[in-house]
């Protein structure tokens, strides 16, 4: 009977099993994560950080903090701006690691992990699920749609990321470590520079959809209702590789007539409306917000257009500045096609390396005592970037939120072809305001 | 009949689905590697797999249509969208503060749901098909897509709106939540894992009810229509409602792949589901096998894994650069060139696709050790 049992329809079960047991008996898994949870002495580490150096480590006898970043780097709209940004950054925390790393301890490694996010929310998500459990921060999350698509898994991850946008939600979130003023309060002071220097009646707002053009929007509405200008609404637009072209935003403009346009979409799209509007001789005035600026749109067939009409509102000043921190950035990059990407990626950097060196001073780099480390931070030394008072990120938004921009104008033998023609300032409409939430559009 | 596996001597026999034990026992082998490979493989390769089932899905719909009934459709995108929107919106938060639609339900609801809507939208433009065939089918197809586009862009309170989207539904089944999944039997489980069998358990469901239905009845009508349709309608094959059905069967199976591959990703944005969705798809078909369901499966597998084949490239061609910026080729350049390479290579020397190779194989060991 027995012989009987092993008969070729229980054959192919009993090898069945055996293949199961086989294959299931030891399993090829490592337990997520890159981290350990034994650190130097007392230094509490887990997701992200190694006691093994970094690969191409500047300092071979120190563990390594790996940083992610998730940017625009091919075919999105701020590419020409991305680029710079993640290139800067990688000088910004090589620098760091040349000066010792953080606590004298570990490197920072910003190469390993870095994902295009093609300006896609979507994209983003993706990209960062794929890198999440080897990063224990961000060194930059760009875009304010990706962003705040990634927003909620940050907070579930607790991981705290520098982002490359300057949305005024920001200030309210303890994972995100914004540097420099928000686009609602950029349109404001905006708004306010332009009644005092030209002859302005009406605003109207041009800019992407989601929370990058609509916070610029409302800012703007906010100073235009504050200061009793005709507020002729918000036009959105969308970058060239979804919407094809501009022209609808142009002939949103030419028919609205506004004295001042805010404008806030990427460079490319900026230069092909402020030449379509010019081209049928428009004349009133463009104030853009700063990932609106590359120098690139100088050599375009607009440049002419944009050299007249154009004025440009931004959270620090351009790449040719005269401070301490800005001389150390151009020294850091060395022989380079200068561009205000560089600028903003480095001055960016300068929060998480204060929060990292906090953490490592309480000795808790995980990523809870990351989060908890920059929900703490009350100062952070820019190196005269921006001015004392900018890079609080505790106590009340309304409180510590830093309102000042400066404002440019387009100058072909500038390095990044813009100059300062106003120093930081803060207009009355941005001083007054009553910050307790996010910008938001009254449409 | 044992020893003479091809001797039949029933119909019955000769069409059920495992005809010989030789079948029986690989595709039990197939399943129990399946099963083990999540404990095995790395959670992005787990997660990779379980994106290939689900796409899989979809690949077997548009194989229904496309392949047995021979209904070109470039159209498959719009279904995928209108299934991964509807899984959005009913499992959404309901909030009163945010701008999108949610209504915070259970997978049980959503899942049938999202395959519902897309037989619903498949069925309204079957009708079509009845006034056309082939390339002009194809065409009317085509901007079906772009219907699609513009209605997931402009509708903001479902979709998010164009470069800002929302979150996708979270595959939580009577408050089991398979992104989550815990110790399930026993078996501690992570996330991937999770996702990994759900989408394999759905993935084995629907493959089955499709193969079932090819070789049906239905099967040979749609085989008819497909072969040629007046021979079909003289045979007393009613073309309309054969059409009908390989419409709405096919978007039911987009529909249901569109609401599960969304909780993978988590987020999903309009532009997704353009032209070069559809493309996609139609490359599974023929690279995999049309009118298989088994190459259908080969074919999503294929192309879902190949950008991360891709990714390795670098290594062995130092031409080809992983960076975005720099390099001869780049490896995202190279990606495309290959859909565009493999559909025409497939199309002229394996029209059977990478079915047809496997037979081919199979063949070989069949007669060995004799040539033919």
């Amino acid at each position: 009977m027995k012989v009987k049992l092993m008969t070729l329809r229980t054959g192919p079960l009993v090898l069945l099993v055996a293949l199961m047991v086989l294959l299931s008996s030891c399993s090829g898994r490592e337990d997520g994560g890159g981290g350990d949870d034994e650190g130097d002495g007392a230094i509490q580490t887990d997701v992200g950080v190694t006691e093994e150096p970094c690969p191409d480590a500047v300092n071979e006898d120190h563990g390594c903090i790996y940083l992610g970043t998730l940017s625009d780097l091919t075919i999105g709209p701020f590419a020409a701006l991305a680029v710079p940004i993640t290139d800067a950054q990688e000088a910004f925390w090589n620098k760091v690691n040349e000066e010792g790393g953080i606590g004298d301890a570990y490197d920072v490694n910003v190469t390993e992990f870095v994902e295009d996010n093609e300006y896609n929310p979507e994209i983003q998500v993706q990209k960062y699920q794929q890198i999440q459990g080897d990063i224990l921060a961000l060194a930059q999350t760009l875009g304010t749609p990706p962003t705040l698509a990634t927003l909620e898994f940050y907070k579930e991850d607790d991981v705290v990321g520098t982002p490359a946008s300057w949305w005024s939600g920001w200030e309210f979130e303890d994972n995100i470590l914004e540097s420099g003023t928000n686009y609602c309060f950029e349109s404001m002071n905006a708004i306010d520079y332009a009644i005092d220097e030209f002859d302005v009646t009406s605003v109207l707002a041009v800019g992407y959809p989601g929370d990058y053009g609509g916070d610029a929007a409302a800012g703007a509405e906010i100073a235009a209702t504050e200061t009793g200008l005709d507020f002729l609404g918000a036009v959105e637009t969308a970058p060239n590789a979804v919407a094809g072209s501009q022209e609808a935003a142009i002939q949103a403009v030419l028919e609205a007539q506004p004295d001042l346009v805010i404008i806030t979409t990427g460079p490319a799209e900026m230069a092909e409306i402020i030449g379509g509007v010019a081209a049928r001789d428009f004349e009133g005035r463009f104030i853009g917000t700063s990932p609106t600026w590359n120098k690139g749109v100088l050599e375009s067939p607009a440049a002419p257009a944009i050299e007249a009409l154009y004025l440009q509102s931004s959270p620090w000043e351009p790449f040719g500045a005269e401070t301490e921190g800005h001389e150390a950035m151009r020294e850091a990059l060395g022989d380079i096609d200068p561009n205000d990407g560089y600028t903003s990626g480095w001055v960016w950097s300068y929060p998480l390396k204060a929060v990292l060196e906090a953490a490592y001073e309480n000795g808790d780099l995980t990523r809870a005592g990351v989060v908890s480390a920059a929900t703490e931070l009350e100062t952070v030394d820019y190196e005269g970037m921006l001015p004392e008072g900018a890079g609080s990120f505790s106590g009340d938004p309304n409180d510590t939120v830093f309102r000042e921009i400066v404002i440019t104008e387009p100058d072909e033998s500038a390095p990044s072809g813009v100059t300062t023609i106003e120093e930081f300032f803060v207009g009355p409409t941005a001083e007054g305001f009553e910050f307790t939430e996010p910008c938001q559009s009254a449409e | 009949m044992r020893g003479r596996p091809s001797l039949y001597t029933s119909y019955e026999q000769d069409s059920s689905l495992l005809n010989t034990p030789v079948k029986r026992f690989w595709v039990g082998a197939l399943l129990a590697t399946l099963v083990v490979a999540p404990f095995r493989l790395s959670p992005d390769l787990t997660l990779l797999l379980a994106t290939a089932f689900i796409v899989s899905i979809g690949a077997i719909g548009l194989n229904i249509v496309t392949g047995y009934a021979g209904q070109v459709s470039l159209g498959h995108a719009f279904f995928i969208g209108i299934g991964a929107y509807t899984a959005a919106v009913l499992n959404g938060e309901p909030s009163t503060t945010s701008d999108v639609l949610g209504y915070g339900l259970d997978m049980w609801i959503w899942l049938p749901a999202a395959g519902l809507m897309a037989a619903l939208a498949g069925l309204i433009v079957s009708p079509l098909a009845f006034r056309l065939r082939g390339l002009y089918l194809a065409i009317v197809t085509l901007g079906l897509v772009f219907i699609g586009e513009h209605i997931f862009r402009e509708a903001e309170v479902v979709t998010g709106g164009v470069g800002v989207g929302r979150r996708a539904a979270e595959p939580e089944l009577f408050g089991f939540s398979f992104a989550d999944p815990g110790t399930v039997l026993g078996v501690p489980l992570a996330r991937d894992q999770g996702l990994y069998f759900m989408a394999l358990v759905v993935l084995v469901v629907m493959a089955l009810l499709a193969r079932n239905l090819a070789r049906s009845s239905v099967g040979r009508a749609f085989a008819a229509v497909r072969d040629r349709d007046i021979a079909a309608e003289v045979m007393g094959v009613s073309l309309r409602k054969h059409k009908l059905m390989a419409f709405t069967i096919s978007s039911f199976y987009a529909g249901i792949a569109g609401g599960l591959l969304y909780t993978i990703t988590r987020f999903l944005e309009p532009s997704s589901f353009g032209l070069l969705l559809s493309v996609q798809f139609i490359a599974m078909v023929l690279i995999g096998g049309v009118a298989t369901i088994s190459g259908s499966i080969l074919g999503a597998a294929f192309v879902t894994l190949l950008p991360r084949a891709i990714e390795e490239a670098p290594r062995f061609a130092p031409f080809i650069s992983a960076s975005a910026s720099g390099g001869f080729l780049t490896t995202q350049q190279l990606e495309q060139i290959l859909y565009g390479v493999l559909i025409v290579v497939f199309l002229i020397f394996e029209p059977r696709g990478l079915f047809g190779l496997w037979v081919r194989v199979r063949n070989y060991f069949k007669a060995w050790p004799f040539s033919y």
